[in-house]
């Protein structure tokens, strides 16, 4: 040992680290790996000063490491061992050095000899992997051997190698707990030696990677939440230990929260969420970090961006949440009806059991509507619900101690992450995402940003159309279609359709439907009125026009260039197609006239769209299964009309 | 369409004594697995030993003495001229060169100036057609732009100098217009000879004349546009109808680099080094938790009378019955590329 000349030794090695360092750019073209390889061969020459390997003592059955430890090569090991003296500080510093070479390896393409290195780094300091000495590079081994079996496709090699390191640190932070040496201390002189603080951000960060590896490797396992998870926890830690970019960690949360918008899971979205605005607020007070910003003029541009697209992320929140609702509450169809069946006699609970002459649709009004009895079984579920919050809360990853931790709080109380049960509670979602729709607006312009524009604006009809449902004054909830057509309308002027040909498809067929759907309140308002007058009439057929003018447009679109209707409807668009086939038919089956020819006319016309979507679905039996119901319908409708036109033409012609 | 085209072994390959494995045999592909070949018994070996992948088109130009040897012409009959009739119709094409660096595609997409590549071959295909044009006097007109993608930045190879340094162009979409290049200029071309000019001045513009970056070529996607315009009669009125030819040499796949790959999430389950792509790895999380299906999206109406309301399909593929919205919003993380080239 005493032969050993240290100074060499760790003069060559800080030279070999440096090395390891160059940027391949720096190196010539076509010689990209030269200092790798100029590295390789000191990191050699400190391996040959150290001398030989200690023997190999690990090669020894397990008993050596106690009793029934079932220390497997991965397991955890039974109790922390400190390598004292010549001989395990020997090994130790081997170690050091096959780290480095397996890394070197590594990045050279040369994953087998790399692999070799790592190993023997883990079996020289195998007995001590616990100790405050070796813990940190045992870790960081495995880490690299975890990251080199991804590349081989070995993913499952690959998890167990970083799971061992997630349990090793678990264990060491319990039973050990103080700050360990950082590999690269052993090689320098005592005076640079690092801090406590220092070594324990280190370590951290090592943790924090082994954290984010792990989340990779769930995903590609498709174990998402788990993923998610980890993912989620990579993000405390980076705000735990101050190494973020206050921009890129906040859209990171946003984009974390969609996830669980998926997932239907609210408080853990909210929380996402309201923890990247909290830090989203703190730019310009941060420094630049590692990720410095490119050109001057592009930090304010990102940061715009990012603002409007964290508005975007609440915007799905706020919209997702009221969907949910109001998917919980409202009236089922009834699948007997959409078998054909004329009456049901199932035992549901939506229909009234009738008979082939009066058939059960009385019952199948209300379809869509909010149902009073699931809302008051959910109002009976909240108290559960609100009971369970705090063990929920605890379960959960939390951003953030202290101050942060208020804050982001804070804003989390002004949301709700329960679904809303009435008009009230959808209300404040309702406003809370029209808030974020302006904020996004700010930034997705329609000149620069059309899709995106686009996109926030059916966002915003949605939000409209979702909180219609939970309104019980029908006047209201048609005031509310009507902000949904005016916002959407004038998107259709300008839009080049050859372009954004998808979109406008999406618009027409969107604000068709709001005319639909206006239509039909207004119906049910005037039923309800003892003298529907005039007006109301106009009013209805005028709504009817236009629903028709917007499905007709639908349907233009899909016409080839020479305006020819296609044979065969693509898959995407087979479903609407017959969907805005059929409202045509049941559309000019309602519109409202003196005139006997003209009803004539319109009964002619719906029969003609009924029947094209029978003959559609005889001719592609893959069209039927995609719109059962309306198929049925359809049927159903083109056996009647006939009939009844014909009594009217009797009735036309006596008069 | 996919075509595919197989090249002689270069210098190197020769040298190393490499063996071509690849095999064309009409529309099929077939690459030989040597290791399987070679194995004394190959009884019990499951793998295949011949694995054939179909395409639209097979070139086989390993030797030109070869009866089977496709020619730059060749390629251009078939390829070239697909895309020269559907420009006529007015439709947009998008031309495509993929693979690994080295393997050719600046050979086919371009050529040396003895047997010229598909871009050149093109433009001189709309010279001529052009002077076919006999309704009206200069019914045509041929703008080209070409542009560079290098570290997501987009920057323009045919800017007049002024410019010291080549700074980056924004993507941005414009309602009438679709996506495009704000800033990026269009030259007007009149004859074969100015597009080759132009062309051979935007490849010297190209990043891997920045000295200091070496194999950059193999990292940047180069763009050439080319913008037809025609006059046409419609409905006895004069109209203009415009297309749009995107001839993309995209850069090497990224394993010819190794320090880039280090740097992106790369296919197959490699993991990443570095946390700067901890945003792209919750991105695809929230990506592949998302559903189209019903259970998020609603399809509820008033209805009346006999008429049942529309409601979601059993299989539940649609919103609304409207082509389909997705229920969460990713921030956009993808490459500029991709979203350059949505028109065509």
């Amino acid at each position: 040992m005493a032969n050993v000349p240290w100074a060499e030794v760790c003069e060559k090695f800080q030279a070999a680290l440096t090395l390891s360092r160059v940027e391949l750019q720096k190196n010539p073209e076509k010689e990209p790996y030269k200092s790798k390889y100029s590295a390789r061969a000191l990191l050699e020459e400190v391996k040959a000063l150290l001398g030989p390997a200690p023997e190999d003592e690990d090669e020894r059955p397990e008993a050596e490491d106690g009793p029934g430890a079932g220390d497997h090569a991965l397991g955890l090991p039974a109790e922390v061992v400190e390598p004292e003296g010549p001989v395990a500080q020997r090994a130790v510093r081997l170690a050091v050095i096959e780290f480095h070479l397996g890394v070197n390896h590594i990045d050279t393409e040369e994953l087998s000899a790399g692999e070799e290195h790592l190993v023997k780094c883990l079996r020289l300091l195998r007995r001590y992997r616990l100790s405050h000495d070796c813990i940190s590079l045992y870790i960081q081994a495995q880490n690299n051997l975890g990251i080199l079996w991804s590349e081989r496709e070995e993913i499952e090699t690959a998890q167990a190698y970083l799971e061992s390191s997630e349990a090793l640190y678990t264990q060491y932070m319990k039973e050990v707990g103080c700050p360990p040496l950082d590999p690269t201390e052993r090689f320098l002189p005592e005076e640079e030696k690092l801090t406590e603080q220092e070594r324990s951000k280190r370590f951290e960060k090592v943790y924090t990677h082994n954290l984010y590896y792990l989340a990779q490797v769930y995903q590609h396992l498709e174990m998402f939440e788990k993923a998610a998870h980890y993912c989620h926890s990579t993000l405390k830690r980076q705000l735990e230990h101050n190494a973020y970019h206050p921009i890129e960690w906040a859209i990171n949360a946003a984009t974390l929260s969609q996830f669980y918008i998926n997932k239907l899971c609210f408080m853990e979205a909210r929380h996402c969420l309201s923890a990247a605005n909290v830090i989203f607020g703190q730019t310009g007070k941060i420094s630049a970090t590692e990720d410095t910003p490119e050109a001057e003029g592009e930090v304010p541009e990102l940061y715009h961006q990012r603002k409007g697209e964290i508005a975007r992320c609440w915007i799905k929140y706020c919209l997702t949440l009221m969907q949910n609702a109001q998917l919980s509450m409202q009236t089922e169809f009834c699948p007997g009806w959409s078998a054909g069946v004329q009456w049901c006699d199932r035992s549901c609970n939506l229909c009234i059991p009738g008979s082939k002459d009066s058939p059960a649709s009385a019952s199948q009004d209300n379809i869509g509507e909010l149902d009073l009895d699931k809302q008051s079984e959910l109002r009976a579920l909240r108290k559960k619900e609100l009971d369970e919050e705090e063990s929920i809360r605890k379960k959960a990853v939390q951003f953030g101690t202290g101050e942060l931790c208020d804050a982001i709080s804070a804003v989390e109380e002004k949301v709700s992450y329960l679904r809303p049960l009435d008009f009230e509670e959808a209300r404040e979602l309702f406003l809370l995402g029209q808030h974020y729709v302006f904020e996004a607006k700010e930034f997705f312009q329609i000149d620069g940003y059309v899709t995106d524009h686009i996109e926030v604006v059916q966002d915003h009809s949605a939000l409209f159309k979702v909180l219609a449902f939970f309104e019980t004054d029908m006047e209201r909830r048609c005031k509310m279609h009507k902000r949904r057509i005016a916002m959407l309308e004038p998107l259709t002027v300008d839009l080049n359709p050859q372009y954004y040909l998808l979109v406008n498809r999406q618009i027409q067929f969107e604000i068709a439907h709001a005319y639909y759907d206006m239509m039909d309140l207004k119906v049910a308002i005037a039923d309800r009125l003892r003298d529907p007058d005039s007006h109301i009439v106009k009013k209805i057929n005028n709504l009817n026009k236009s629903a028709l003018k917007y499905y007709q447009l639908f349907l233009d679109s899909l016409r080839d260039p020479n305006k020819v209707f296609p044979e065969h409807i693509g898959e995407d668009v087979l479903r609407p197609a017959m969907l805005a086939k059929f409202r045509v038919a049941r559309l000019y089956g309602k519109i409202i006239t003196a005139d006997p020819k003209k009803e004539l006319e319109n009964l002619a016309t719906s029969l003609e769209h009924y029947k094209f979507i029978v003959d559609y679905c005889e001719k592609h039996p893959e069209a039927a299964q995609e719109i059962e119901v309306e198929l049925e319908l359809s049927k159903e409708m083109v056996s009647l009309l006939p009939t009844k036109m014909e009594r009217f033409r009797t009735k036309m012609a006596l008069t | 369409r996919v075509a595919v085209r197989v090249r002689p072994l270069s210098k190197r390959e020769t040298k190393e004594g490499g063996r071509i494995i690849v095999e064309v045999d009409g529309k099929v592909a077939k690459i030989r697995n040597l290791k399987v070949d070679s194995r004394p018994d190959g009884f019990g070996d499951s793998r295949e030993k011949v694995m054939a992948f179909g395409f639209d088109y097979c070139y086989w130009s390993v030797n030109p003495e070869d009866p089977q040897y496709a020619s730059q012409d060749v390629v251009f009959q078939d390829l070239g001229m697909e895309v020269l009739s559907g420009v006529a119709k007015g439709y947009n094409i998008c031309l495509f060169a993929y693979g690994q660096t080295g393997s050719g595609k600046t050979y086919t997409m371009l050529g040396p100036p003895a047997s010229v590549g598909l871009t050149p071959r093109i433009c001189e295909g709309l010279f001529i057609r052009e002077k076919d044009c006999a309704s009206l006097p200069s019914s045509c007109r041929i703008k080209v732009s070409f542009l560079e993608i290098y570290n997501e930045r987009v920057r323009d190879l045919l800017k007049q100098s002024g410019q010291k340094k080549p700074y980056t162009l924004r993507v941005r979409e414009h309602p009438e217009m679709g996506p495009y290049v704000q800033g990026l200029s269009q030259h007007v071309v009149t004859n074969y000879k100015q597009v080759i000019q132009l062309l051979e001045e935007g490849i010297a513009n190209r990043i891997t004349a920045a000295t200091h970056v070496h194999e950059a070529s193999s990292r940047s996607h180069a763009i050439f546009t080319i913008h037809y315009t025609q006059a046409i009669l419609e409905n006895n009125l004069p109209s203009e109808m415009a297309s749009k030819i995107n001839l993309v040499d995209l850069a090497g796949s990224e394993r010819a680099d190794p320090s880039y790959c280090k740097d992106r999430i790369t296919e197959g389950a490699n993991i990443n080094k570095s946390l700067v792509t901890l945003g792209i790895v919750i991105s695809t999380l929230a990506q592949n938790s998302q559903v189209f299906s019903s259970c998020q999206s609603l399809n509820s109406s008033v209805s009346n009378g006999g008429d049942s309301g529309i409601l979601s399909s059993p299989s539940g593929t649609s919103s609304g019955g409207a082509p389909s919205r997705r229920q969460s919003y990713i921030p956009y993380r993808d490459s500029v590329l991709t979203w350059l080239l949505k028109d065509s």
